[in-house]
């Protein structure tokens, strides 16, 4: 495989002055034709290993862009799903009747393990932020389990008391499973902007259809892509 | 093809090509000094080398316009500074200004001429095929090593010089093409022209009792070298002071040049003749009179070189090192008259190798030209002896080599693989870093804090929102008590916030100042401007991790 200097540069992440001295003062392998440089890329695999610099190929840097991409609400709530009159009168009963109603958990001992620690979350302290909503989640990311990134949010049938912050009842909960770090606070960061508005507070109480909320959550999410 | 063979061959080339520049100069001065010696008996004859002298100058400042270097250094800097560049016209240009400096009469050695024409020969040859800076460089090498071995017939020490002195370090990358080059070279020499400086036929038996005295020599000669590099030097700056056109006092210099060789016709030259009488032993005078040559040489070359004339200290101090030897053997024979000491020729030798070893501190040097132009290793104690010594010595005396020392005094001799290479290689525009976002005076500290948010950098430049000039600087400590104060946000502006006169670099700044700048203020990094605008950060973790980047490229080939 041969490559241009541009992507070179990009491989080894050095400015293009740089490779360009490097080149006119004879320390890098180059193929000159004409004008035109090319490199080879295993010819400069092997020199960056000899030379101890890193060495990042086209194909590999696209991929850890796309791992560096933030987590999107919208697609989160997709794959979570939206439910609606879940019954249950404590914590532990919405918890759990939420946990059952998720359809992308494939096993049951995730299930389980994810009960049980949402449950141990809320036991530490309330996760229910105010105005009537909660954002339920484990206390450390469950790396372990197979579960999505996900957000399900479910509507209660009645208001539960959560010991919310505000002593509010709750009638929506959003459950937020993430499997690292990253993703919980990228995924909840981008949650909480939507939930500080009440425009979007206001919407939520009138228990949209999924479709609209999906298109409301796209619509928030793009203040925010667009902010950066 | 491969590169180590290309290097070879381009070395031969060149080798060739710089041999045949030596062997030209050599045909030129025999033909000077031919048409000339008709003239030896009038008594004007001491403006001959003034004449000379001027002339020289004149077409080295008017008609090919370049300073009048010894040569040596030119190269030197080239190799250390422009990756080995030289102009095409370096590798006559010298040649006929030496020519007609030493031809008319004027004390210089032919050989930094017949360096640089070879190195801008190496380097040219280079530019042609488009090769690239490390292979121009030891093209360079090659070029000076073909021309030194050619003119004395000395390939070992051709290689040698080449390596102590213009190229700064020993590589195996290095060392063959110039091998080839200065091989070539001698070869050249050989196949053209009988060599001048050869004493292949002579032979010395070398007692404990002359090795040991060769210690007394070594005092001599080192002593003599640093007279004649300070000689040299205080003439060069004393000419300078001379508000006179160049070539009159050129014209001046080679006058008194010549008035000392009415009296004394042995310092006139490159000095090759006097070197061959005095090592065969052939050379008459008693001990003040070599005192008095010693002197004289020292000053006719300080005057040669220092105003005006081109050429090189290599046969001054062949020459000065033979008078000084002899001075040195008359003197212990007139101490000890009793004992049997080696011939004097022997000595003058030693004192050659001593004075190139103490003046250009090459002691390699010093060793391998006596035994390439004596074709034995018969002297090889004492040469070792005298050379090591010498170069002790004058050490102390003289920090560096006198065809470095200027270089070094202004800061542009770098040494290869050093920390001041690596950091002149490296230019700040290539470390600069552009994800700085800049923010307007007149914005708000609410708005700033959003920009903040959105941020990475802890580092924000303010600029003039309507000129875009660059106004000043926020860290983000700076705001840290205000960043939770609602109130602020609303009521101040950036420029109240912002340090005005800090620190800043200019994007052509020299990478060793900025560094000491840095450190002199205790700051981890600096913004760029250029012509008033923003360009960048620079910090000293990017330096650092780049410096390491460039140290291993530079150091594995």
């Amino acid at each position: 495989m041969e490559l241009e200097i541009n992507e070179f540069c990009s491989c080894l992440e050095l400015p293009l002055s740089t490779v360009e001295r490097w080149i006119r003062q004879g320390r890098i392998p180059v193929k000159k034709i004409g004008d035109r440089c090319l490199f080879s890329d295993t010819a400069l695999r092997k020199w960056a290993q000899e030379h101890n610099l890193p060495y990042c190929p086209p194909d590999e840097q696209t991929a850890k862009k796309q791992a560096e991409k933030p987590e999107s609400l919208s697609e989160a709530v997709g794959r979570g799903g939206i439910y609606y009159d879940l019954p249950g009168k404590t914590v532990e009963e919405v918890l759990g009747e939420a946990v059952s109603a998720m359809k992308d958990i494939e096993s049951e001992s995730d299930r389980q393990t994810l009960y049980e620690t949402l449950v141990a979350r809320e036991q530490m302290m309330s996760t229910g932020i105010g105005n009537g909503v909660a954002i339920p989640h484990p206390r450390t990311p469950l790396t372990q389990s197979s579960i999505a990134p996900q957000i399900a949010v479910c509507f209660l049938a009645k208001p539960v008391d959560f010991n919310a912050v505000d002593k509010k009842p709750v009638y929506v909960l959003f459950v937020l499973v993430a499997s690292n770090s990253k993703q919980h606070l990228q995924l909840l960061s981008r949650l909480s902007y939507c939930l500080r508005d009440t425009t979007f507070l206001n919407f939520l109480s009138r228990i949209p259809p999924p479709e609209t909320l999906i298109k409301k959550i796209i619509e928030f999410e793009s203040h925010l892509n667009g902010g950066e | 093809m491969d590169d180590r063979l290309l290097l070879i061959a381009f070395g031969a080339v060149v080798g060739v090509c710089s041999g045949l520049a030596a062997v030209a100069l050599y045909y030129g001065l025999v033909f000077m000094v031919e048409h000339l010696s008709v003239l030896r008996e009038h008594w004007w004859v001491f403006v001959l080398p003034g004449i000379g002298m001027a002339v020289s100058s004149l077409f080295l400042e008017k008609v090919v316009r370049e300073g009048a270097g010894h040569g040596v250094p030119e190269v030197v800097y080239s190799v250390s500074r422009h990756g080995g560049l030289l102009r095409l016209r370096s590798s006559f240009s010298r040649l006929i200004s030496n020519c007609l400096t030493i031809g008319s009469g004027g004390s210089a050695g032919p050989e930094a001429p017949v360096i640089i024409s070879g190195a801008s020969i190496g380097s040219n040859i280079a530019k042609l095929f488009s090769l690239n800076e490390r292979q121009r460089i030891t093209l360079v090498g090659c070029g000076s090593a073909g021309a030194l071995s050619a003119i004395f017939n000395a390939p070992v020490a051709g290689m040698v010089f080449t390596i102590e002195i213009i190229m700064g370090e020993w590589s195996a990358a290095n060392v063959v093409p110039i091998a080839v080059a200065s091989v070539a070279g001698a070869q050249i020499t050989r196949l053209l022209r009988a060599p001048e400086v050869s004493f292949t036929h002579l032979s010395f038996n070398v007692d404990l009792t002359s090795t040991l005295a060769s210690v007394g020599l070594a005092v001599v000669t080192a002593a003599v070298s640093i007279i004649f590099a300070r000689a040299l030097r205080y003439s060069h700056h004393f000419s300078d002071k001379i508000p006179l056109p160049v070539w009159i006092r050129a014209f001046i210099g080679g006058c008194l040049v010549g008035a000392i060789g009415l009296m004394l016709p042995g310092v006139l030259g490159e000095g090759y003749h006097s070197i061959g009488k005095m090592v065969e032993g052939a050379f008459a005078g008693g001990l003040g009179l070599m005192v008095l040559l010693v002197a004289a040489k020292i000053l006719a070359t300080a005057l040669t070189l220092g105003w005006g004339g081109s050429g090189g200290i290599f046969a001054p101090c062949l020459v000065i090192g033979s008078f000084a030897g002899l001075m040195y053997h008359r003197f212990i024979d007139l101490l000890w008259p009793g004992l049997s000491w080696v011939n004097e020729g022997c000595y003058a030798l030693l004192g050659m190798a001593g004075l190139i070893s103490g003046t250009m501190h090459a002691p390699l040097t010093g060793i391998f030209l006596i035994v390439d132009i004596t074709g034995r290793y018969d002297t090889i104690l004492p040469l070792i002896l005298v050379s090591a010594l010498s170069t002790t010595i004058c050490h102390v005396f003289e920090p560096a080599s006198f065809y470095l020392r200027d270089l070094i005094e202004k800061g542009q001799y770098l040494k290869p693989r050093t920390d001041a290479k690596v950091l002149a290689d490296m230019s700040i525009s290539e470390l600069v870093e552009k994800d700085c976002r800049t923010v307007p005076r007149n914005m708000l500290l609410g708005d700033f804090v959003k920009v903040v948010q959105q941020s990475h950098r802890d580092y924000f430049p303010v600029v003039d929102e309507n000129t875009g000039e660059f106004q000043g600087m926020i860290h983000l400590n700076d705001i840290r008590p205000y960043l939770f104060d609602s109130v602020m946000y609303e009521t101040v502006f950036l420029e109240q916030i912002m340090k005005i006169n800090v620190e800043t670099v200019d994007i052509h700044d020299e990478l060793s100042d900025v560094l000491d700048r840095m450190d002199a203020n205790g700051l981890f990094s600096m913004p760029v401007v250029s012509s008033n605008r923003f360009v960048g950060m620079i910090s000293k973790a990017t330096l650092l991790d780049r410096y390491r980047n460039e140290l291993i490229v530079q150091t594995q080939h």
